[in-house]
């Protein structure tokens, strides 16, 4: 399955860097670049998304689960598909159920920051799928300046899992308050 | 209140994947003596390495870092009227800081073709002593033929096929050389490989310095010709007893031991009494005896090309390719607490990763043209571990693709380190994929309930 899914992965890292381009542009262009990049961007993070669920899966079964989960570059590769294909996914629902109010205040900052955090978490997952295989890049080596050997398995404490946890459910809780207030 | 929202929500969600960066690869790799386990601070080592032959001899020349010598193995101490034992191997370094320093290098023909493309890592099955899960007996290296059935060690191969392997040249050359138990008697020791780590054949360069039956040790420094009797322990941890001294029981400054004599709170007296080695075990020299200055050790060994054990020793020959592997000990380490290498090919007058240059006369006169090799701790990845579901790499090794193809020292001393800890570095890294994917979802709901309420007003 490797080479499937090698094949399958130039499909989703593509469509979402492209998406990040189209955010990009609607970001600083309320012009006709703007409108047309964001008319072409649910299509793009959409199809995004189902070839990186599909390329997921594929890659799921490029080795055993014993092996995958035993491998510190397979578990670093696997963390940030999974964190990519998430991201993605969200920016697809929101840009999705949002539309045009994603481009006007605060909200077209958000966007902005988080296609740039997306275009960071493919192209991590990129390098380490690269190191899977044999093909070496010196972003390894930028992560390893930044703070991360990557022949370590990224994962943190206990502690820090509660925090996440917990900044979640904070984060959608206040969302919630503001969905509450508005229709108040 | 609305329009704070959104902004508190991105800031605790950048702020949430900065903690997570700031303190991933936290709260797991501990050190646990109770399950042998022992992370060095250092990681990989240089080592250099020079090769030169004659028409008689191999020489090689080893030099590698080291914060001071590690030129005591156990000792023993006396305290309120009895000898205590000091020195002995812990997991990880000795607290004492005692605990001999060692060079070794493992050496193939061929004839274990499994060597030159994996190296060590053939020699490390299941049980051995010092992992975690080791055998009730003391299991040490062997080779994975040795054995009916791969993480067996206790299903040995019938005797027949065990004497038919050797004298096929199964079994791996080791010259090991010892900082406290060979080389102040000018040798090596000469071991070898196969079903289990052993000496060669006659007698090693020592033995142990204790009556049992007396509770006390047999010899002692001869105050004649030392002027002592014993060490001070205070002077061993001050690092006072350097080479430039007496400090191993050669027989050249023994005495019988004086139970009589006023012994002293601290005295101390080696646990190993040195001796001229013989026989096939006697092979390796170290001419000038191995020195350690300004940090680093110098070693210098020497063996006839042939030495007429073949089924001791790989014999070497002219023009002649082999593949070697090495290994140091330092920081009064002992057992599996090494730095290793991946396998190196040697070459006699031919280019290999070592080329050993043929010379003529008695000594080399060795330059200043090194190999460099990356020493590297192993953590506790054993054969039948590299052959199992759980590496990932397994097919490759049935394919024959060499580590040092997918590997590097820098790789492997990680993934090494990792092995010791699978499950709990697996169970981490689950519960942080799913809180990734919860914050991420929180701030999915913040902000699309946050725009959505923007629109709606």
């Amino acid at each position: 399955m490797a080479a499937y899914h090698v094949v399958l992965v130039h499909f989703p890292i593509a469509l979402w860097l492209s998406s990040a381009l189209l955010i990009f542009l609607r970001v600083i262009s309320d012009g006709p670049l703007g409108q047309a990049a964001d008319r072409a961007l649910p299509l793009f993070l959409v199809l995004g998304v189902v070839f990186g669920a599909v390329t997921y899966l594929v890659g799921l079964n490029v080795w055993a689960w014993e092996a995958i989960s035993s491998s510190p570059m397979g578990r670093n590769h696997m963390l940030t598909a999974s964190w990519s294909l998430a991201y993605f996914t969200l920016l697809a629902i929101t840009r999705l159920m949002q539309g045009d109010a994603l481009w006007h205040g605060f909200p077209r900052l958000v966007m902005l920051v988080l296609s740039g955090v997306g275009v960071v978490l493919v192209g991590v997952t990129g390098t380490l799928g690269g190191h899977l295989i044999g093909v070496y890049t010196e972003v390894g080596q930028v992560l390893r300046l930044l703070g991360w050997e990557i022949y370590t398995t990224y994962y943190v404490p206990n502690l820090t899992v509660g925090l996440l946890i917990g900044l979640g459910l904070v984060m959608a809780g206040l969302g919630l308050m503001a969905g509450r207030k508005a229709s108040a | 209140m609305n329009k704070y929202i959104l902004p508190v929500a991105s800031a605790l969600f950048l702020g949430g994947l900065l903690v997570s960066w700031v303190t991933h690869g936290t709260g797991v790799v501990v050190n646990d003596p109770a399950r042998n386990i022992s992370i060095p601070e250092t990681l990989t080592v240089p080592l250099q390495v020079q090769a030169a032959y004659n028409d008689e001899t191999m020489f090689f020349r080893y030099r590698w870092p080291a914060d001071r010598p590690g030129i005591f193995h156990d000792v023993l101490v006396y305290q309120d009227g009895a000898w205590q034992v000091r020195g002995n191997a812990v997991p990880g370094s000795n607290p004492d800081g005692l605990h001999e320093d060692r060079v070794a290098m493992m050496l193939d023909d061929g004839s274990v073709p499994e060597f030159g493309r994996y190296g060590g890592y053939i020699t490390i099955g299941a049980g051995l002593a010092g992992l975690t899960d080791e055998a009730p007996e003391e299991v040490t290296k062997y080779l994975p033929a040795t054995r009916n059935r791969l993480g067996a060690w206790d299903d040995m191969a019938p005797e027949d096929v065990q004497a038919r392997l050797r004298e096929a040249g199964y079994f791996l050359d080791l010259w090991h050389w010892r900082g406290g138990r060979s080389n102040p008697t000018g040798y090596s020791d000469d071991q070898n490989i196969g079903i289990e780590r052993a000496g060669d054949g006659g007698q090693s360069s020592y033995g142990t310095n204790w009556d049992k039956e007396s509770s006390q040790p047999n010899v002692m420094f001869n105050p004649e010709v030392t002027g002592f009797a014993a060490l001070r322990w205070d002077d061993i941890m001050a690092g006072r007893v350097t080479q430039d001294q007496a400090y191993a029981l050669t027989p050249e400054v023994s005495a019988p031991f004086d139970a009589d004599r006023a012994w002293q709170n601290g005295d101390v007296i080696p646990r190993r009494t040195l001796r001229q080695p013989d026989g096939s075990r006697a092979d390796i020299t170290a001419p000038g005896k191995g020195r350690w200055a300004d940090g680093y050790w110098d070693v210098t060994l020497a063996r006839a090309l042939d030495t007429g054990a073949p089924q001791d020793d790989k014999i070497l020959r002219d023009l002649g390719m082999y593949d070697v592997g090495f290994a140091i000990h330092r920081n009064a380490t002992g057992g599996r607490w090494h730095y290793v290498s991946l396998p190196q090919r040697l070459g006699l007058g031919r280019e290999a990763d070592i080329t050993a240059a043929h010379f003529s006369g008695p000594q080399p006169q060795w330059g200043d043209a090194w190999t460099d090799v990356t020493l590297f701790y192993p953590g506790q990845v054993t054969w039948p571990l590299l052959n199992s579901k759980a590496h990932a790499g397994a097919e490759r090794i049935a394919e024959g693709v060499p580590v040092r193809f997918r590997h590097t020292p820098e790789q492997l001393t990680n993934y090494g380190i990792e092995v010791e800890f699978t499950d709990q570095i697996r169970r981490q890294w689950l519960l942080t994929i799913l809180a990734g994917v919860v914050l991420i979802a929180g701030f999915g709901v913040a902000l699309n309930r946050t725009v959505s309420a923007t629109k709606g007003a």
